[in-house]
């Protein structure tokens, strides 16, 4: 199916399948590290403070936050988007690289499956504050109700965003546990403390890696594998639609689905990145998430920052070409130039140009200058939605009607509180769940072992 | 309490399948394979391919109809509301919510078919033959009643078992 004499060994250290057992669970089973204590606390602080925000949001109205009639939609929407463009790279790593057969992706799916869950998780939060009355929340379910029954509008975007977000992270949640079905069972097996056999055993319902379980362990990765795929592309299709059925200029470009959905595998690719960085230095998995797998992600991420670049100087260049005086107005007078410059700049240049600079091969093996260009790909990612909130509304047809917007600090905090939530449920991730998927790292580390008795020397990078 | 399971225990991948394809052969029943990653041969040519797949489809088709249905029921024949004079059948539209919604239906029932048919749920009991089997064994289990134990015995051993117990 694919060669390993020419892609190198996908796991090195020529380790024994206990080996990588032993490897993988360890953390689990370490007492937990000062710095882990310490992340914990920082992220309940920030957590705490999100927390007083929603309930200040709730309790008061809307009109805590900085939104206006002319700017509706500020931070939050702009955060509701930047999350789950992050919660798009357990997905596109684990299915698009599952229905490929691209073996490198084991080393990495549990972890980006799991930033997937937390980071969907915290963009639910933001829509659902943004309805106002969260406790009427419910309407927007199609129910048999008293009002008639009156029926929800099955033509709004809002309503398709609704369960599109919801069976994502349905379809998310359980193909990540899914995964972890095997995992739980070996530790159950492995451990020696009973409060972990017996809380692992419950998770692992039982497996115990016979045929019958495999087999329909496989099919069924392949049906959620497949179906989530087109999940992926739509989820993020809708949430451009929330923006593309409006009237306002610069939200009307026909490549607005697949450049959200692009944008939405940039950031989470990117995110991968920076998780994935720390996690191999701090628990020393260098051997499970080789050079050559980060490498890997650094060049898919060249490629979809060409893209990137193609559908920004797309969009301009259709401003332009269009003579629509609006639509020209909010590309150069509010974007490129203008009120809005600075966060415009920003977003191209973190986005388009800076990784550019991993063609260089020197530059995609200092994983420092990596880590730093992953970290300002998020940067960019979230001014790519400011600009499309924010400039949009703030000058749209009646300079009467035109606002400027800044957040206030409720609207901050509500959304330091979900980097709180993502830190929070990062670090449980790293301490409660083998980071990396033990069984399928063994069924790859096979070829490994084949390779070794075999004549050719073995080359680490492709 | 008398042994009813013989078990043969491997290191490596490549020595289980040598002694899997040498019980095929010889026709000596095998009751049940452990292994800690799923190994293909052993899937395909052990009991009945999985229709876990056909299901999935089945549970889709099924789904999209009755999404579709509900969603023609509700918006035009219970409560045709006016949206700016627009069909109230608006079928292109009402396509997204249907594989939205299709998709969140296989998931759920797949899931639950996955769960009873593969015999596992929350706190399940089954009888765990040899802890090592989700780390680094593979594991042969015959069925002491099916076959000639003696004969199985010695297969597993010939085939480079690195133990074979009885339990």
């Amino acid at each position: 199916m694919y060669n390993t004499e020419v892609r190198g060994p996908l796991i090195l250290g020529n380790k024994s399948l206990g080996q990588i057992t032993a490897d993988i669970t360890s953390p689990l089973y370490a007492r937990p590290k000062f710095w882990w204590i310490v992340g914990l606390g920082i992220s309940s602080v920030m957590m705490l403070l999100g927390f007083w925000a929603i309930y200040v949001t709730i309790s008061t109205g809307i009109g805590v936050w900085g939104v206006n009639n002319t700017v509706g939609w500020g931070w939050a929407i702009i955060n509701f988007v930047w999350w789950i463009g992050i919660g798009h790279a357990g997905t596109a790593f684990s299915i698009f690289l599952l229905i490929l057969r691209q073996e490198w992706r084991s080393s990495i799916n549990r972890a980006a499956e799991a930033m997937t869950v937390v980071a969907v998780g915290c963009a639910a939060i933001f829509p659902a504050l943004h309805m106002g009355r969260i406790w009427d929340a419910f309407f927007i379910l199609p129910y048999p109700n008293t009002r008639g029954p009156l029926w929800v509008n099955y033509n709004s975007p809002l309503f398709w965003d609704f369960i599109a977000i919801s069976a994502y992270l349905l379809i998310s949640a359980s193909f990540w546990y899914l995964g972890m079905i095997p995992d739980f069972a070996t530790i159950r097996d492995n451990t020696t403390s009973k409060v972990k056999k017996a809380a692992y055993g419950f998770f692992a319902m039982g497996w115990r890696g016979s045929v019958g379980e495999w087999k329909r362990y496989e099919g069924l990765s392949y049906i959620l594998g497949g179906i989530a795929a087109v999940l992926v592309v739509s989820v993020h299709s809708i949430v451009s639609t929330d923006f593309a059925v409006g009237v306002e200029p610069g939200w009307h470009t026909t490549i607005f689905p697949p450049y959200f959905v692009v944008g939405a595998i940039f950031s989470g690719f990117a995110m991968v990145m920076t998780l994935m960085i720390i996690l191999r230095r701090i628990y020393k998995l260098e051997e499970f998430v080789t050079d050559a797998h980060l490498d890997k992600v650094a060049k898919i991420l060249i490629f979809v920052s060409l893209i990137m670049g193609t559908a920004y100087l797309t969009e301009i260049f259709v401003a332009w070409y269009s003579g629509n005086e609006y639509e020209i107005f909010t590309f150069f007078h509010n974007r490129i130039t203008g009120e809005f410059t600075k966060q415009f700049w920003a977003m191209f240049i973190f986005n388009a140009i800076v990784p550019q600079l991993m063609w260089f091969k020197k530059i995609r093996g200092n994983l420092v200058v990596v880590f730093i260009i992953s970290i300002l790909i998020n940067v960019g990612m979230w001014f790519e939605r400011f600009n499309i909130v924010v400039t949009s509304l703030s000058k749209d047809y009646l300079p009467s009607a035109w606002a400027s917007y800044s957040p206030t600090f409720v609207e901050v905090s509500v959304y330091l509180g979900t980097l709180g939530i993502f830190i929070f449920g990062v670090l449980l991730f790293f301490k409660y769940i083998p980071m990396i998927a033990i069984s399928e790292v063994k069924a790859v580390n096979k070829y490994q072992l084949k390779s070794k008795e075999g004549k050719k020397p073995l080359t680490q990078n492709s | 309490m008398e042994s009813k399971f013989i078990l043969g225990i491997y290191d490596q991948e490549e020595t289980l399948l040598q002694a899997f394809r040498k019980m095929k052969e010889e026709g000596v029943e095998i009751e049940d394979v452990f292994t800690p990653y799923p190994i293909h041969e052993v899937l395909e040519k052990h009991g009945r391919k999985s229709r876990m797949t056909v299901v999935g489809w089945f549970y889709g088709f099924f789904a999209a109809l009755g999404v579709l249905a509900f969603l023609f029921y509700t918006a035009v024949i219970d409560w045709p509301l006016n949206y700016g004079g627009k069909p109230s059948n608006a079928f292109p539209s009402f396509l997204v919510i249907t594989i939205v919604l299709t998709i969140f239906s296989i998931t759920i029932l797949s899931l639950f078919t996955f769960s009873v048919r593969a015999n596992l749920w929350p706190s399940n009991e089954k009888p765990i033959y040899h802890n090592k089997a989700t780390d680094d064994k593979f594991v042969i289990l015959v069925n002491k009643s099916k076959v000639d134990p003696g004969r199985a015995t010695t297969l597993l051993k010939n085939a480079g078992a690195t133990e074979v117990i009885e339990k």
